[in-house]
């Protein structure tokens, strides 16, 4: 296998993972913020973040990508405010389509977690005279997290693999260099396997990483 | 008019292309799952590998590999371009990872089907090909139907990776038409609504096929899952 290509597919690891983190850590505060509407019930923000899930639980990542990068050239208005040096940066829209997406697994990940509480626990702490903060931080969000904290894991490997779709708006991430290393030398196989085998290294990190937060957060849980 | 037209045959081009990659995809995560439950240890062993492989890379680095790949091996192999079509690539490439997510899913539920089940069928001398296909798989589709679900509506929003090794689906119409109508917020925004669509219709018939593969049952509605789902863990298939 030819070596030759690594030094340039790792100039791309760094985009990837910046992506990554930042898209996920804005999409975990959307997510906690949309939760909490959801939770409270407060009706038009909530309505508006019932929307905001279908439309991106509902179509595919690639065209929220495009529609955020491509879509807001085509209003004047955009263009001449203050938003356009934002919006018109890859790295950017990419963060925003990514986290936004993220945010909306998340929610309803978090609020089928929340609500998967069974009514009795609330009750319980209650009647042994705990206050509702009490209640909330000691015994309810627990066991949410319980119940949330793995399948959030699966979100986490997501993102950093949706994260590959920013190279199709020009962001030279890891798969960017990897489709432009394979337009330059034509050697495919050895160029796309050499890139596999980094993203695979990564999923496997972060997949043990998860473990072992897992194990940390959810020790309460076991006996 | 003619752009009406268009978008209905990029339609059906996704969909055909989605459902005929579920087909494939659903045989081969049948074959996969019996592979990984086999007693020969060496193959449950490599079908595992390649079901992780499959599960940790990015899709459209899968989509590329088989797409751009398989030219490259053909060629080395033949010393001839020989290219294959981007329908043919995307259907497999889609397919397998479909059948990645989707094997785990099976599995979980082979293994939710009790073992007095398959002892019974011997016991009553039924054969072994008889009992499989006439009684563990049907048991089988209620507990996978849930994920396949999910996975199935997983698939379609992934058939938009196609269009970047030039299938005529939906998003490279758009792309087109964007381009050269400079609207693109509009284009982009009406092909999200009709995959938008086609996962809400696809919704609701899959609803309704969990309540009739559980008609059985006293309750219809027990066994409900959250509108969407990206993935269920193999662990939460069978709980």
């Amino acid at each position: 296998m030819n070596m030759d290509y690594l030094p340039e597919l790792l100039k791309g690891f760094g985009t990837t993972l910046e992506l990554t983190l930042v898209s996920l850590f804005t999409g975990l505060m959307l997510a906690i913020l949309f939760t909490i509407v959801l939770s409270l019930k407060v009706r038009a923000l909530s309505w508006l973040v019932k929307l905001q899930i279908l439309l991106f639980t509902g179509t595919p990542l690639l065209i929220q990508i495009f529609l955020i990068y491509y879509g807001p050239a085509q209003f004047d208005v955009i263009k001449n405010s203050v938003l356009w040096p934002w919006l018109s940066q890859p790295w950017f829209c990419a963060m925003l389509a990514l986290a936004l997406n993220s945010a909306a697994y998340s929610t309803l990940l978090f609020k089928g977690a929340i609500d998967a509480v069974p009514n009795s626990d609330w009750e319980a702490c209650m009647a042994l005279g705990m206050t509702h903060r009490q209640a909330l931080l000691r015994v309810i969000l627990p066991h949410a997290a319980r119940r949330a904290l793995p399948a959030y894991g699966n979100e986490v490997i997501l993102v950093m693999k949706g994260s590959s779709l920013a190279s199709t708006i020009t962001l030279m991430d890891l798969m960017g260099y990897a489709a432009r290393l394979n337009a330059q030398t034509y050697d495919t196989l050895t160029v796309f396997t050499m890139a596999g085998l980094i993203y695979l290294t990564m999923t496997g990190v972060l997949t043990l990483l998860i473990r072992l937060m897992e194990h940390k957060v959810l020790a309460f849980s076991r006996s | 008019m003619g752009l009406t037209t268009l978008f209905a045959e990029a339609t059906v081009m996704t969909l055909g292309l989605a459902l005929s990659s579920l087909v494939l995809g659903l045989l081969m995560a049948l074959a996969f799952s019996l592979a990984e439950l086999s007693r020969c240890k060496p193959l449950a062993l490599a079908t595992s590998t390649v079901v992780a492989i499959l599960r940790g890379l990015p899709e459209i680095l899968v989509v590329f590999f088989i797409y751009f790949g398989s030219t490259h091996a053909l060629f080395l192999l033949t010393d001839e371009f020989i290219e294959i079509s981007p329908f043919v690539a995307g259907t497999i490439a889609l397919s397998l990872i479909y059948s990645a997510y989707a094997s785990q899913t099976l599995r979980g539920a082979f293994m939710a089907v009790p073992k007095g089940q398959t002892e019974a069928a011997v016991a009553l001398g039924i054969s072994r090909f008889h009992c499989f296909f006439r009684i563990i798989l049907p048991q089988t589709w209620r507990h996978a139907l849930p994920g396949l679900g999910n996975q199935w509506l997983v698939l379609l929003k992934d058939t938009a990776l196609v269009a970047l090794i030039g299938v005529h689906d939906l998003l490279l119409q758009a792309r087109m038409t964007a381009a050269s109508t400079y609207e693109p917020f509009t284009w982009y925004g009406i092909a999200a609504l009709i995959y938008l669509a086609i996962t809400l219709v696809s919704q609701n018939i899959l609803e309704r096929m969990k309540s009739r593969s559980n008609r059985h049952l006293t309750s219809s509605h027990s066994v409900t899952e959250g509108p969407v789902e990206k993935t269920v863990s193999p662990g939460e298939a069978t709980a």
